[in-house]
């Protein structure tokens, strides 16, 4: 890992640290990332599934455009500007907007289109800025490509995970998919998922009820892509199967996994006989082999409640800060927390994904 | 203080079956598993229904993630609420390391004899199958990190000894 300040709790003025673990860079073209397609594919650049739920205020903050008027996040002066060194964050985890490539029907596309994404990661971003990671975007509906490209990319000292979208056909945890986890495991890289465009494309429902309406029905349903991978997960033995892979859910809320734990706990106890290779709780691999980002942090009606999720879902061995910047909900460090105890609060902002990315 | 009850002849309880008695104002299943007898308190921990109603099952095991394995063919009884499992045989929950034991009593076989008077002799053989909730301590006071709603110190279910006495199965509570 290229070092940018001593993995301290404090700098030298006394703030805490904080990792960002949901950072959006993006291309003010797309050509930027056409340009490193394999000729099968230069005539047709970059072609992703249009939106299908639209954001009356758009998706990304209109206030955080670049100095001459391109989209907030494109530009590596972008990112420093509004968000590292305005917020003194020592590393941010780039999750970008290129998951889409997961609702694509060609595989062999969607795939070249991760590897050119990875490229230029590879060429633009990493080098800008140490506090910059990277996530090696996959196309999950070509396994062994992106296997491939998890043990190539994966090399590189400041790609620090495994990213895919939230939104797959059929759930994670089917063996099918498990070429990733095998190379994510070899090259000890966490799997982290994030939504992307859910609903557009080959997309399944995003809401377990059908296609919803609109954007707010279509947000308010995220936590139900997690939910259903995290249970896909556990039910066909990816903890049994991987024990030292850990899987990062970022932007679907976490209010959710306590919730999950408990049910989860009980039909074990009465159901067990169809998931054997669980021995153990499954809470115990939630707290063990999951991890969870904060953005969009949950507002209760008393924020004590919220401080009493924290503590239910261990949050000090199982979520990371982000702020998801520079989309239209994120975070702000300084204002969206609740007020944590220590070491709780460390955990959050900073130590797990310290620990987590090896940094 | 133990008290001595007959169940039933052997005939009436073949390999495979059980039967509910009343004993001691307790509700208990007694069990014969291929000429075993075994008597497990009619009452499941978690929400105390009818334990010894469920079906009588086997048991799951996985050597591979994908792969099942049966096992203790007709040894497991099936709580017919919420399914938790356990060994008929100890009274032990299958979902362990949770610990939860249901209570087992012993249960003899013995000669229609005793009805006229005679000791409950037996053949000394009871089961060293009762339970101690405390020798689970540790990993009950573990569960507590889990949220369940069953804690070490609930009260498991007993078990009690059964004889054989001459062709009659006999319960001791």
């Amino acid at each position: 890992m290229a070092q940018h300040t001593e993995p301290t709790e404090e700098d030298s003025s006394g703030k805490l640290s904080i990792i960002d673990t949901d950072v959006h860079q993006t291309r003010a073209d797309d050509e930027e990332i056409a340009a490193y397609l394999p000729p099968r594919y230069q005539s047709i650049g970059v072609e992703l599934p249009g939106r299908m739920y639209n954001n009356p205020g758009g998706v990304l903050r209109e206030d955080a455009q670049t100095a001459d008027g391109g989209p907030a996040g494109s530009t590596p002066e972008n990112l420093r500007t509004n968000l590292f060194d305005l917020y003194d964050i020592d590393y941010g985890v780039l999750t970008g907007d290129f998951l889409t490539v997961s609702l694509l029907p060609n595989r062999d596309y969607a795939g070249e289109l991760a590897r050119a994404y990875n490229e230029w990661m590879v060429e633009k971003w990493l080098p800008a800025d140490d506090r910059f990671l990277g996530s090696v975007v996959i196309a999950p509906q070509n396994p062994e490509q992106a296997a491939e490209l998890i043990r190539e990319y994966g090399q590189h000292d400041q790609m620090v995970q495994v990213l895919m979208n939230s939104v797959s056909r059929g759930g994670y945890g089917e063996p099918r998919f498990w070429p990733i986890y095998e190379a994510a495991t070899e090259m000890d890289l966490p799997v982290a998922m994030h939504p992307s465009n859910q609903g557009a494309g080959m997309s399944e429902p995003p809401n377990a009820v059908g296609y919803p309406t609109n954007y707010f029905a279509r947000h308010n349903a995220m936590p139900m892509l997690h939910i259903g991978q995290l249970n896909s997960l556990m039910s066909e033995g990816v903890f049994a199967k991987f024990p030292d892979l850990d899987f990062v859910f970022i932007e679907c809320g976490f209010t959710w996994v306590p919730m999950m734990m408990w049910r989860m706990d009980k039909d074990w106890k009465g159901l067990r006989q169809q998931v054997p290779w669980l021995d153990k709780p499954p809470s115990e691999h939630i707290i063990e082999n999951t991890y969870y980002t904060t953005q969009p942090i949950a507002e209760p009606e008393k924020p004590e409640y919220l401080t009493q999720i924290l503590e239910m879902m261990h949050a000090e061995e199982t979520l990371m800060f982000s702020t998801d910047y520079p989309h239209w909900d994120n975070d702000d460090p300084r204002y969206a927390m609740p007020k944590m105890p220590e070491p709780m609060n460390s955990r959050v902002m900073y130590e797990n994904a310290r620990e987590l990315y090896g940094l | 203080m133990t008290t001595r009850y007959e169940v039933c002849t052997v005939k009436e309880l073949p390999p495979g079956e059980r039967i509910i008695v009343e004993a001691d104002g307790l509700s208990i299943g007694v069990f014969n598993l291929d000429g075993e007898f075994y008597a497990l308190n009619n009452a499941c921990p978690h929400q105390l229904a009818n334990l010894c109603e469920g079906r009588i099952t086997g048991y799951v095991t996985s050597d591979e993630v994908g792969e099942y394995e049966w096992e203790r063919d007709g040894q497991i009884i099936q709580c017919p609420w919420h399914h938790w499992e356990f060994d008929i045989t100890t009274g032990e929950s299958v979902f362990n390391p949770h610990k939860v034991r249901t209570r087992t009593y012993d249960v003899s076989v013995e000669s229609r004899s005793v009805e006229e008077g005679a000791d409950a002799a037996g053949d000394g053989k009871v089961p060293e199958n009762t339970t101690d909730p405390t020798e689970e301590t540790s990993e009950a006071d573990q569960t507590e990190t889990y949220g369940t709603t069953l804690q070490g110190d609930e009260p498991p279910i007993e078990t009690y000894p059964v004889e054989v006495e001459k062709d009659v199965i006999v319960l001791y509570v």
